[in-house]
């Protein structure tokens, strides 16, 4: 973490073992995709899949959260939400993507295997997908798309729940995931909502084709059908509003903890040309003028403020004792505000790196553009900001607002 | 329904000739275009699905020769008394099908204008290119070759640096001119190119005006070599490349006009190049307009369309109001260039500067709001078939050229504020 120690976050919040993990994962971003992406640009089969795979299978992070009874490392404390924060900074340096599924993969596995909410028969029958030795897991999320109105419906009966949902649009992944989170409204079980586990292979799941988008390439995502899929009771692994806003809580976490790492990379991206061009007309270093260096400063304070945040949001996360469940209202709100503002700070920073590098902060050679179009893709994720408003304008006003 | 024509325009200053003209080019994008420009970023360095569309627009419809005198086969733009405005009205329809396809036909119109429009036609020399461009069905590109490798704005930066860092040399060797360097990333380049014009030194260093050239490079002159186009986050249309010039020879007259002029009109290029660059905007942004209008009506939240809730609606406000006032703004400028006798000369510093204003301001606005838009759009923001998330890609290469923000700003102060050592 040394190179970024310019930016600050709470030390005395991150144990050893998670700054150790956090300087193997900068090493893999290094080796693993930083030094070969001239090459292969964000091609899938030739950098983003054989990243991936050293990540989720040899490094293991697919199984960090995962139960030692399962096969997992067990590191299934809620204090585990410091240590993805850690990582997730470290893995989004190289690829925004990967951090992005990465992410998709511990907040489900928030709602199924921490150690005080573990849901026994959910890790049994995932487990192969978890601790699998060669395929990486894979977890596309089915979200609401409008804060709210969830994009798939569940029916209880005879201890089976039958999902059912047209062209849903998940998060991630939709084309090649090894299991759905699907948010549903729920009917048969007296609570408004809830996150059903959906495997890939059950039948009448349906994955479409994927779709080109802006960024995240690692990301390869598809609209689903669901039709009549049926999965046992014990799927719904967070029911009711405040479970389901618990997981959310963890992506959004991993989110903006991805989100900083794209801009510890556009950072170093900066920093060089700053170090290096020179403004002829002046026979300035480019960083030493006062208007550059004025906007610098302005890329530097947004990741600044994003990490602290970020890790104020693990924090929160990693203490219930103190801050409460992930769930309860005052602390979604929290991990909602955090995501948007992480985000709409990396969108002012990388468009003002764009900006001074000119010509060559669009070129593909540069990588700036890469994160660029991360970051945004990956801000959409968190649905539209003007909608997850009314939540903040409820909370702190009590506005009836929708 | 409101359409893309209910944003303003200064009705009363168009010529006649812009509404025939601006159906044609729209009639153009809806089939040539717009089916099939989703598949335009794979396409960026073969040109396979975009050539047809460029061969229909320059060289079938004969776009690519409005800007030289009729009786070289041209339109007469470059006389007409509505060269801002007309030009404006092209650009924006090109810009609303695809911006890449609309800077690569404008820039065909950039080197030509040093020397096809009044009062400072070259003759000989409009005699000598239309042929290229007035003769064929093809599509022909010419390309301003302006930006070197270790800057771009200071090369644009005439009031300050004056051409002192300019290092492709020209040297006049008998009747002919010698001309060495290297540039890189104007558009159409890449390997389309058919015509340089080439910012050049007659003595590197200098900083007076009279050693700035301009100097005509047909691109099959001994010498010339195009290397392969870049890849880039957008603008697939748009092709940008390295040019090498090794000891390129033209003759004498290939020079535009000469010592003290070259400089003079070149502040013109960049008055229209600011100028085309708002109309990018405008033209994308309109697009941009277009999808959003059919999203928020289509998909609900509660119940209703997304568009009439209050807070959705308050964001869709800020996007129209801007859209329409970058148009005002873009076709007030455009107004400025056709009134000369008004406004002054369009190489004059103001004009230079207000184009530099306007510019940043309109991009400024143009990328914040597509973002918002996307951001609207949720998970659809960044899905190719919803086409928004290529506006915002093309639009941010929009106002990172001419210089950046940066430059722009500086020259804005300098000028308003009267500043001697910015």
């Amino acid at each position: 973490m040394s190179e970024h120690e310019p930016f600050p976050f709470m030390h005395e919040w991150l144990s050893d073992m998670d700054v150790s993990l956090a300087g193997n994962l900068k090493r893999w971003a290094d080796n693993e995709v930083m030094a070969k992406r001239l090459e292969h640009k964000e091609d899938y089969s030739q950098l983003l899949e054989p990243a991936m795979k050293k990540l989720f299978l040899d490094i293991g992070l697919q199984r960090l959260l995962w139960p030692e009874k399962y096969g997992g490392d067990g590191h299934n404390s809620p204090g585990a939400a410091l240590t993805m924060a850690a990582a997730l900074e470290q893995i989004a340096r190289g690829d925004t993507g990967i951090a992005l599924l990465l992410s998709g993969v511990w907040a489900l596995q928030s709602c199924i295997a921490m150690e005080d909410n573990l849901n026994e028969e959910v890790c049994e029958s995932l487990s192969s997908i978890f601790v699998d030795k060669d395929l990486p897991a894979v977890v596309s999320l089915v979200l609401p798309l409008y804060r709210g109105t969830p994009q798939a419906t569940a029916k209880l009966q005879k201890g089976s729940w039958t999902v059912e949902a047209k062209g849903a649009r998940p998060i991630a992944s939709g084309a090649d995931a090894s299991v759905f989170g699907v948010v549903c409204s729920l009917d048969g079980a007296g609570e408004g909502v809830g996150l059903i586990v959906v495997p890939v292979h059950a039948k009448g799941v349906k994955c479409g084709k994927p779709f080109l988008k802006t960024g995240l390439a690692a990301n390869r995502n598809a609209d689903v059908d669901f039709a009549k899929v049926k999965v046992p009771e014990s799927h719904c692994v967070a029911q009711g509003e405040e479970a389901c806003r618990g997981m959310l809580g963890w992506l959004y976490l991993g989110i903006s903890a991805s989100t900083v790492g794209a801009l510890f990379a556009s950072y170093e991206i900066l920093k060089e040309w700053g170090d290096n061009r020179v403004i002829k007309g002046k026979g300035q270093v480019f960083k030493s003028n006062p208007l550059t260096a004025a906007v610098m400063a302005e890329v530097a304070k947004e990741v600044s403020l994003s990490r602290m945040l970020t890790f104020d949001l693990a924090r929160v996360l990693a203490e219930p004792s103190i801050y409460g469940s992930p769930g309860e209202e005052r602390n979604f709100i929290t991990a909602s505000m955090v995501a948007h503002q992480v985000a709409q700070s990396a969108e002012k920073a990388i468009n003002n790196a764009m900006e001074m590098m000119a010509s060559a902060g669009y070129a593909t050679e540069w990588n700036l553009e890469r994160y660029w179009r991360d970051t945004k893709t990956m801000q959409l994720c968190l649905g539209p900001y003007e909608l997850a408003k009314m939540d903040f304008a409820r909370y702190f006003y009590g506005s009836q607002a929708r | 329904m409101r359409t893309i024509d209910d944003f303003t325009r200064p009705l009363e200053y168009l010529s006649p000739m812009d509404d025939p003209l601006g159906k044609i080019v729209r009639n153009w994008a809806e089939e040539y275009v717009i089916p099939y420009r989703r598949k335009f970023d794979e396409d960026w360095e073969d040109h396979d699905l975009i050539e047809p569309a460029f061969k229909r627009l320059m060289g079938e419809l004969g776009l690519q020769r409005v800007l030289f005198p009729e009786d070289l086969g041209g339109w007469g733009l470059g006389h007409s008394n509505y060269l801002g405005t007309s030009s404006y009205r092209l650009f924006e329809e090109v810009a609303r099908a695809d911006s890449g396809m609309a800077v690569a036909f404008g820039v065909v119109f950039w080197p030509l204008i040093m020397i096809a429009i009044e009062p400072h036609v070259n003759r000989e020399l409009c005699e000598e290119f239309a042929p290229i461009f007035c003769s064929t069905t093809e599509p022909r590109f010419a390309a301003n070759a302006m930006t070197e490798p270790q800057g771009g704005a200071d090369i644009e930066n005439m009031e300050i640096v004056k051409g002192s860092t300019i290092q492709t040399t020209a040297v006049l060797d008998g009747d002919e001119w010698v001309v060495n360097g290297h540039k890189l990333w104007p558009t159409n380049s890449g390997g389309v190119c058919n015509l340089f014009g080439v910012v050049c030194t007659t003595n590197p260093g200098s900083t007076d005006p009279d050693d700035f050239a301009f100097i005509f490079v047909p691109a099959d002159t001994p010498g010339v070599t195009q290397g392969p186009p870049y890849e880039k986050a957008g603008m697939a249309a748009d092709k940008n490349g390295d040019i090498w010039f090794d000891h390129v020879r033209v003759p004498r007259h290939y020079r535009a006009h000469g010592p003290g002029l070259d400089l003079k009109y070149f502040r013109e290029v960049i008055t229209l190049g600011n100028m085309g660059s708002a109309a990018f905007v405008s033209g994308s942004m309109m697009n941009v307009f277009e999808r959003l209008y059919e999203f928020v009506s289509s998909e609900t939240y509660q119940g209703k369309p997304l568009k009439e809730h209050d807070a959705v609606a308050g964001v869709l406000a800020d996007i129209v109001k801007d859209i329409d006032i970058i148009r005002v703004v873009g076709y007030q400028y455009a107004r400025m260039i056709d009134r000369p006798d008004i406004y002054g000369p369009r190489w004059s510093e103001e004009m230079v500067i207000k184009g530099r204003a306007y510019k940043y301001w309109a991009c400024d606005r143009a990328v914040e709001d597509v973002g918002k838009v996307m951001n609207l759009m949720s998970a659809y923001g960044a899905d190719r078939d919803w086409d928004v998330e290529k506006h915002w890609r093309d639009l941010k290469i929009v106002q990172l050229w001419m210089g950046g923000k940066q430059l722009c700003q500086m020259e804005v102060a300098r000028w308003f504020f009267e500043c001697e050592t910015l």
